[in-house]
This record gives structure tokens, sequence and C-alpha cells, in this order.
């Protein structure tokens, strides 16, 4: 396994900020009988400044496991990993404290970024004005609804104005008018030059996309120009795979 | 911002947003301390045992119940937001850091705990060294919190954790004390987590004194679980662990 954080080539006019190559990934069991699950056995993907990339496929297909092995938390068996810059990820279930209120979360993990304080409240006014969840900013995570608490979810990723951006289904929960809020906010951040990629399973979606993967057998399959066997269905519930 | 003062705060603020937590610190100090003084008032005193069974009962329910707060708080601690951490983590929270603020807190709640536990101690017993006391039920309640921690970074499971940690407190308590149905121990049990502690506690309760050979050792079984709640704790934060695919 190797992760490596240099500066990588320049395609065209944009830079690739993130790159696996030959990614394999198994899973195993602690026991001594149980069943091992191959998830990736070789995957290719870079992604570069300023384009919305989508990663589609079936249920278990391993779009989440690449993308956890992307932003560097989950270690892949074989293959390599280069990154450039900040990377904000976005996990499909929120990872938050239940027990803060949504300021004290903008607080801690802004610490974790090295934000400053009045960056932290800077990013909070903003985000929350952005999202629509200022009313909400004293209120505990666990007393959120699954909508605003995913709005939250994803202004973690945001906050620190990252190079690379992970979303893994971030707009779950979301209604129609943040979910399109939300996409302006994507095409906003890939104008500026960040790499937004993007777990995604609604069909409606594929015109914002500037590239399509599809995760199939294990392999990263460039469908841009094709029609996915599985990946981009009228599915806004996905199942978590 | 400082990552390690802003941890400390947001731990603070669940620990206290929990009320059972507040409620089992306040309550159980009471309800264990009468009752191993009342369950031992009724055994016979022991010529080679010191002090009277009901205050040694008391003395031992002290102990027992900072050990078992704060072994407890450093179970869930661990457990409670283990996924949540990792993605802290992410964020650029070096695991030490993090564990440094949840073992900070940890400290700081214990001794908030045994604060109560010789509050009760204070007024059912007499305390030859009061402030020996305190920090001797400090220094048991910081033991059990860094174990509980421990046992939280192995196995990661609240009701399977918590069974070890209820089973373990209470027969190191029992065996570590010198409960007249328990006076003919093997030689293993002065490694037990609460055997000095109690030795130093039991001085200080009746004596006013303690012996530095105790002191020593407690400091050292500490010094041996923080090494190796960080080395455990490190191991879980790598990012190597049984994410769903």
């Amino acid at each position: 396994m190797e992760t490596t954080t240099a500066p990588t080539e320049t395609v065209g006019e944009s830079k690739t900020l993130v790159r696996g190559n030959a990614l394999e990934k198994t899973y195993g069991s602690r026991l001594p009988l149980g069943r091992s699950t191959p998830v990736l056995t070789g995957a290719d993907i870079e992604v570069r400044a300023g384009e919305i990339v989508g990663i589609v496929g079936e249920n278990g297909s391993g779009k989440s496991t690449l993308m956890k092995i992307l932003v560097g938390v989950l270690d892949h068996d074989v293959g390599t990993v280069e990154r450039t810059g900040t990377v904000g990820w976005c996990p499909q279930e929120p990872l938050l404290y239940d027990r803060l209120t949504v300021s004290e979360t903008f607080r801690l993990f802004g610490a974790g970024y090295g934000m400053s304080r009045e960056e932290i409240d800077a990013a909070k006014r903003r985000l929350a004005d952005e999202l629509d969840f200022e009313r909400y900013l004293d209120y505990r995570v666990d007393q959120l609804s699954g909508g605003n608490r995913q709005k939250v979810n994803l202004s973690i990723a945001l906050m620190h104005d990252p190079d690379v951006l992970m979303l893994d289904e971030p707009y779950t929960g979301f209604d129609w008018e943040t979910y399109l809020r939300f996409w302006d906010m994507a095409q906003d951040l890939a104008n500026d030059g960040t790499a937004v990629v993007m777990i995604s399973h609604l069909i409606e979606e594929r015109s914002r996309l500037d590239r399509v993967f599809e995760v199939r057998d294990g392999l990263v399959h460039d469908v841009t120009d094709e029609e996915t066997e599985s990946g981009l269905r009228s599915d806004p519930e996905g199942e978590h795979e | 911002m400082n990552r390690f003062v802003v941890g400390v705060r947001a731990n603070l603020q669940t620990f206290v947003r929990t009320p059972l937590n507040v409620v089992l610190a306040l309550v159980l100090p009471l309800v264990v301390i009468e009752g191993w003084g009342q369950a031992m008032a009724g055994l016979p005193s022991m010529p080679t045992v010191e002090g009277i069974p009901l205050d040694l009962g008391r003395l031992l329910g002290a102990i027992f119940g900072v050990a078992i707060i704060a072994g407890l708080m450093g179970l869930v601690q661990m457990i409670s937001a283990r996924e949540a951490d990792r993605r802290l983590v992410q964020t650029g929270y070096a695991p030490r850091t993090l564990l440094a603020t949840r073992l900070a807190t940890l400290a700081g709640v214990t001794i908030v705990v045994a604060g109560v536990n010789f509050g009760v101690l204070w007024l059912t017993i007499d305390v030859e060294a009061p402030l020996f006391v305190f920090a001797f039920l400090a220094l048991a309640g910081v033991v059990y919190a860094f174990l509980g921690a421990l046992v939280g970074a192995v196995l990661p499971r609240l009701f399977e954790g918590s069974l070890v940690v209820v089973f373990l407190a209470m027969m190191d308590a029992f065996l570590s004390g010198d409960s007249p149905l328990a006076a003919d121990v093997p030689d293993f049990v002065q490694y037990f987590p609460l055997y000095h502690p109690k030795e130093l506690l039991q001085s200080a309760v009746f004596d006013g004194t303690f012996a530095a050979g105790d002191l020593a050792f407690v400091g050292g079984y500490l010094l041996v679980l923080l090494v190796l709640v960080t080395a455990v704790f490190g191991a879980t934060m790598r990012t190597a662990g049984g994410w769903s695919a």
C-alpha cells in the first residue's frame, strides 16, 4: 500500500488532484473460517481540478470503498493513491457527535482543519446561510431532522474550502430546493477549481457531471460517453453499500 | 484554535449533556458506600483486619464506587463516538491529541466523582488524613478510567465492555479489600488495579499515612495503562479498520 501527497501533472488546463492506481481491496474476516470479500481488484481513477465527477455502480460494487480509499480513511491492500491539496469528505452517514450543537460541531471540526476562530465563524455563517440552517445553529445534532443533519454533514466537508471534495450521496434527505442549491454550490466550487467527486444514484444528475465512472467487477470504468449498465438509476434512496 | 482545548471542551459538553452520567456520578456513591458498609457490618471482626467491618465496608464501597463509575465512563468515551472520531482524525486531529483530550476529560470528571465519594465517606466515618483520602480515591478512579478506556479500545461493544468493567471492578474491590470473606487471597491479587490504591486509601483513612511503595506501584500501573491505551487507540484510528464496503 502506498499513499503520497506528491503533486501530479497537468492534463490540458486542469491539474490532476487525486489519482488512484491499481487499487485492490479485500475485506477479510477476523474469524478463521470467515469469508473474505474482494471489492476492488485493480481500480484506476484520476480526478482533475475544476471537474465534477460521478461514481456510480450497483449496490455493493465498491463505490464507498473506493471513495474512502481516495479520501485516506481506509487502507488499500495494493496500489497507490496520490493526493494534492486539502480534502473535504462527506460520508453517507453523518459521522458527527450527537450531543454537540451545530456551532460546537463547526468549532471542533474547524480546529481539526487548523482554522482560526474567525475562519470557523465565517464558514459557519456562510454555509448556514447557503444551506438554510441558521436557526438550528444552537440545536444539538441529535435534535436535528435527517435533512438538517445532512446539511451539517455536508457543511463540515466544505467549511475549509478544500481542493478536493468527496461526497458520498450528500443530498440524502434534502428537500428539492436544498437539492438544487446544493448543485449550484457544487458548480460554483468546480468553477473555482475544486474537484468534486460524488457517489450518485440519480439519473437526473447525469447532465451535471463532467465525467462518470462506474465501479464494476472490482474495476473503474469511464462511462462518461456510454449508458451505464447499473448506475444512475432513479434511486434517490440508494442503498448504502 | 487549540485542538486539545477544543476537544476537551467538546468532551465535557458531551458528558454533562448525558443526564444518566451526572445522576450516576452523584447518586451511586451514596448507594454503594452505604450498601457495602451495611453488607460488611453483619460480618464478624477478624483479628487480622484493620478497622470495624462497617467502616471498612464503606471504605471499600467508596473505592469501588469511584472505580466503577470511572471505568464505565472510560469505556463509553472510547466506544460512543468511534466512527465520528475517525472522521475527526481525517480532518487533522492526531490520534494522540484526540486520545489526550479523552483522557484529560476522564481524569477531570473522575476527580469530581472522587470528590463526591470522598464527601460521603467523610460524613460517614472518621478520616485521619482527608486530603490523602481524596487524592487516593481520585487515583483509584483514574486507574479505572484508563482501564475502561483500554477495554473500550480493545472491545468496542457497550454491553460486552460494560460486563468486563463491572465484573473486573467487583472482583477487584472484593479481593483487594480486607473482607473477612476474602482473607486468604492468592498473591497475584496484589497486581489487581485496586489493590495498591486500596492500601493507600486504607492507611490514609485509619492511620493518616501511606507507603511510598504503594504510590510508586500505582504510578507505574498508570504508565503501563497509558502506553497500552495509546497503542490500541492509535491502531484503531488507523485506516485499516472494518468499515463497511
